[in-house]
């Protein structure tokens, strides 16, 4: 019998309390010990982590790398699995290897079978993969039935991978079929954390909230942290409580980090639905334990699918200078302009061979453009170049014809004519490899379960 | 007195890789009222020089916050981008007189 059945056969209902455990929201990148193990000691009937996200950028998805480091991701695996195994519980994980597409999906359940074999434990994992075919996404587009979130040129064809969000239904399946242990390849973040209590029985809103809040695990707290969160579920609302005892949960720090890293603060969406959580309640029920009301869940009839593609651009060296001398730093756009027009004089950039030079002055555009002028010049500044290119060699080429017109660009009233730049490390040029875009970010609506589910194949493997 | 005073919490950050969402965070009602009466969409689009089309604010009373929502100029982490997770781009509001 799975961990799954078994809690299922014993379960009285959803007036009994549920605990799920949320040991990380970016597994991989190092769990605190000490909090997870104190929710261990909580024995939780669920745990379950999040392993990936789209902020880190495209380039996780377009080269099939993950964030964390092999070693690492390999420690955090060892700890979930021993403590779900030695619990005889399921153990959730989604997105796995930070983008979650099928290299990253190969290299996390490479390291999950190392750290079984090493420990001689027993289960039945279920791999569920989340690559969204180029056709679906094409068909989908023709039909009108693709839809860009917020400001996003799709490139379908120039795609390099492709992958859709899943929701809770592949997850579901998974745990019916008796799956003890479930490794996600791209999923929404609440998904491993929501689907147990929604199958006990739990109302789906509420479940879909905890997971909402629960999948950042601390950061919900005053102060914020990445400890161990427990939440547990009981009727109608659940409870927060942070495994770290320094950490808070208060109604305030809980109600505002539903907001975050959300462009509509009240609604969730799901393949599945959405969850509205306009009429939510938060009350303290001490100083660090929040309980929450009031979510509520909306059925869609037809599945949608947040998809996510990156391309390739071409190379990437960058350029890392600074400056001191204010005449400079005084026209140093004029300076920036004329470098890039005697660099275009110098290397074709054709519609073929595209390439692209641009500069941030850190002290005065680093990091946006402001809309006024600094009060006072900045005493130094340091020039980011970045080129991108086609191919390694015209990048490097740009970027090293940019740096010496940059050093010794004349200006009028220069007085340092031994040259323009201190360079903080030789050679000033890095080369960053290759570059990735977003090209795709989009909701994908399918006429049909069916057609979902399809996405998302479930694969079991005896361990 | 301006919007870093008066503020608990000023932080941005991405919200999908083509929008951008600050949330701005109060400690008790009467500095949530005072700060999202100063919150307007043109207040907050001529501190970043954005059209007053491209921006959104919402408040949200049970978290005592005040939410907006911006397009990114260039999506997450391609060339040209200046801030890969968005979680520098509150600077411009700190100095909002509310």
């Amino acid at each position: 019998m799975s961990s799954f059945a078994r809690l299922a056969a014993n379960w009285s209902g959803p007036e009994a309390p549920l605990r799920v455990l949320a040991a990380s929201g970016q597994l991989g990148l190092g769990i605190p010990e000490k909090a997870f193990d104190a929710g261990v000691e909580r024995k939780p009937h669920v745990i379950a982590a999040d392993m990936g996200s789209i902020d880190p950028g495209p380039v996780y998805l377009g080269s099939g790398k993950m964030a964390a480091s092999p070693s690492m991701a390999r420690r955090d695996l060892e700890m979930v699995l021993k403590a779900a195994r030695g619990l005889d519980v399921p153990l959730l994980i989604g997105s796995a290897g930070t983008a979650g597409g099928a290299p990253h999906l190969a290299a996390v359940e490479a390291l999950l079978r190392s750290v079984a074999a090493d420990w001689g434990l027993r289960f039945r994992l279920a791999t569920i993969g989340a690559d969204v075919p180029k056709d679906i996404v094409q068909a989908a587009d023709s039909a009108g039935r693709l839809t860009p979130i917020g400001p996003m040129q799709a490139d379908i064809e120039g795609s390099l991978a492709i992958v859709g969000q899943m929701g809770q239904r592949a997850f579901a399946k998974a745990l019916e079929a008796g799956a003890d242990v479930i490794l996600a390849g791209r999923a929404c973040d609440t998904a491993p954390f929501a689907v147990v209590p929604v199958l006990l029985g739990y109302p789906k809103g509420p479940s879909v909230h905890m997971a909402k809040i629960l999948e950042c695990t601390s950061l919900c707290c005053e102060p914020g942290g990445r400890d161990a969160m427990l939440a547990t579920l009981e009727g109608d609302g659940f409870t927060l409580e942070s495994m770290n005892p320094v950490r808070a949960a208060t109604p305030l720090s809980v109600a505002a980090h539903a907001l975050y890293e959300q462009s509509e603060p009240n609604r969730v969406f799901e393949p599945e639905g959405h969850v509205e959580l306009s009429d939510a309640t938060y009350e303290a029920l001490d100083e660090r334990r929040v309980l929450v009301k009031g979510a509520v869940w909306h059925s869609s009839a037809k599945p949608s699918v947040k998809v996510e593609a990156a391309r390739f651009v071409g190379h990437r060296v960058a350029i890392m200078a600074a400056v001191a001398d204010p005449g400079f730093i005084a026209v140093s756009d004029k300076i920036l302009q004329g470098v890039q027009d005697g660099v275009a004089e110098l290397i074709t950039s054709t519609s073929d061979a595209p390439w692209g030079l641009t500069f941030r002055r850190y002290g005065i555009d680093g990091i946006m453009d402001w809309p006024t002028p600094p009060d006072t010049p900045p005493r130094e500044i340091f020039i980011l170049g970045e080129c991108v290119a086609p191919d390694a060699e015209t990048a490097r080429a740009v970027a090293a014809a940019a740096r010496q017109q940059l050093l010794h660009f004349g200006f009028p009233g220069r007085l340092c004519t031994g040259g323009n730049l201190a360079f903080p490390v030789t050679p000033p040029e890095l080369d960053a490899g290759p570059a990735y875009a977003f090209s795709l970010y989009h909701i994908l609506q399918l006429d049909t379960w069916e057609a979902h589910d399809a996405l998302f194949p479930v694969t079991f493997h005896e361990i | 007195m301006t919007l870093s005073e008066l503020a608990r919490v000023v932080r941005s950050k991405n919200a999908g890789p083509t929008l951008l969402t600050i949330d701005v965070l109060f400690a008790d009602e009467d500095t949530f009222v005072r700060g999202r009466a100063g919150l307007t969409v043109e207040a907050v689009a001529a501190r970043y020089g954005r059209a007053v089309a491209d921006v959104s604010v919402i408040s949200v009373s049970a978290a005592k916050a005040v939410k907006i929502v911006l397009p990114r100029e260039v999506p997450a982490g391609a060339p040209g981008d200046r801030d890969v997770y968005g979680a520098q781009q509150h600077v411009p509001l700190l100095g909002l007189s509310v």
